[in-house]
């Protein structure tokens, strides 16, 4: 059939595509870590994806900023690679509002990668000997250092290439994969409890067999997400289980499913047990929607735009992205509905041959 | 004997076909598709068992649906 076709080719295109694309140019880290104010100090900015050498080396600019008004500029930069360059500053000797020290985020632009940036790249400390001698210095004067060097006329390139973000990187492709799982969970569950509503209103035996194989195959989804999920969480949070609330309110649902099955093959009467199964998926999928879309909203979460929307903000996901994430949303799927339905396939035939139906 | 000797000389000189690009994350991709392809090919073989069967029990059944 044409939809079983199309989930092959969607699931081989976000497969593809989803691996192929390069992320957007990133800054990793800059050396060293931490400086003194008025000092000369002499900056390697190691990129990512970078391409410092396309530019011309007077193109390629470089900040310390300490916030959206204030930040100084490199007076000198040197290309050392397309991935590494030396960017020398003379730091102003004192911080805008009298710190102690102070946290800048590092920024490069030039016109072959356009503008990328490091947030917390360097700590900035109050040398005390300015502190002695200027005593009389106002905040105006020191305040002033910093509005000099204003960050301007930043290059924006728009290609087709991911967001490059800071301690996930590459594994940011792992929203083709993973948060599919959790859609196909749901569309599978969806199908499950229509059909549980249908052997109430007639005991047909075959709304009870779909009812079942499409929960089964939403629960095997269920648990690729989650063991998914704790495999980026490794690596994005540190350990692969943070009892975050969604991996803790996912892992209760799943549970619940898991008692669905135990329940339908405890009774020796299959029209019973049925019967039960079905009433028991109602309430099975109304406790999903609580767990699953409206708890989470209430506590912090791990996982991006725990506020607001539980999935994805607009700033979680680019146009880029969208155009691999939902085409990869509807292949799973698909293919999700193709594996339920050889399920189902297989129980109609087996209860036939068992003289059940 | 000396017409193979050519050959890593030219990728030496960064002749580089698609598979062999920087990175080689293509090779990556290749071999994820062969897997997800052989599974298909696995579902796709079930399918056609699933529908085989149907077909015989249809014989000795009135089928509904």
């Amino acid at each position: 059939m044409w939809w079983k076709t199309l989930s092959v080719v969607l699931v081989l295109y976000a497969l593809s595509i989803g691996l192929l694309i390069p992320l957007k140019p990133g800054v990793v880290r800059v050396s060293p870590e931490t400086a003194a104010t008025g000092q000369a100090l002499s900056l390697q900015v190691y990129g990512y994806n970078s391409f410092f050498s396309k530019s011309e080396p007077g193109q390629i600019r470089v900040w310390l900023e300490y916030d959206s008004s204030r930040a100084t500029a490199a007076q000198t930069i040197k290309v050392l690679n397309d991935t590494t360059l030396e960017a020398s500053f003379q730091l102003p000797p004192y911080l805008p509002k009298g710190e102690k020290s102070t946290l800048l985020t590092a920024i490069v632009d030039h016109p072959a990668d356009g503008v990328s940036l490091l947030p917390n790249a360097i700590k900035l400390i109050q040398d005390t000997a300015f502190l002695k001698s200027g005593a009389t210095v106002s905040s105006m004067v020191s305040d002033s250092a910093w509005t000099l060097q204003p960050i301007d006329n930043l290059h924006v390139i728009k290609d087709f290439s991911f967001p490059y973000r800071n301690v996930i990187y590459e594994s940011i492709r792992n929203t083709y994969y993973h948060v599919p799982m959790w859609f196909v969970l749901m569309f599978l569950f969806i199908a499950s409890v229509w059909y549980s509503i249908r052997y109430l209103g007639k005991p047909d035996p075959d709304f009870d067999r779909k009812a079942a194989g499409y929960a089964e195959a939403g629960l095997l989804f269920g648990f690729l997400g989650l063991f998914t999920g704790m495999v980026w969480a490794n690596y994005a949070w540190g350990k692969p289980w943070s009892n975050d609330i969604k991996q803790l309110m996912t892992a209760v649902a799943l549970l619940i499913y898991l008692a669905y099955f135990i329940l339908r093959r405890s009774f020796d009467e299959p029209e019973k047990g049925a019967r039960l199964a079905a009433v028991y998926n109602i309430f099975a999928f109304a406790s999903l929607i609580p767990l699953l879309y409206i708890v989470p909203r209430m506590f912090a979460s791990l996982h991006p735009g725990a506020t607001g929307n539980p999935a994805f903000g607009s700033e979680d996901l680019d146009n880029t992205m969208r155009a691999v994430f939902y085409p990869s949303i509807l292949g799973w799927t698909l293919l999700g509905f193709w594996i339920a339905s050889l399920r189902i396939r297989y129980q109609r035939l087996h209860d036939r041959s068992h003289g059940l139906d | 004997m000396l017409s193979l000797l050519p050959l890593p000389a030219a990728f030496a000189q960064g002749n580089r076909d698609f598979m062999r690009e920087t990175g080689k994350i293509n090779v990556v991709v290749a071999v994820i598709l062969v897997i997800f392809l052989g599974i298909v090919w696995y579902l796709v073989r079930l399918e056609r068992k699933l529908t085989k069967l149907e077909h015989q029990t249809k014989d000795d059944h009135e089928w509904k649906n």
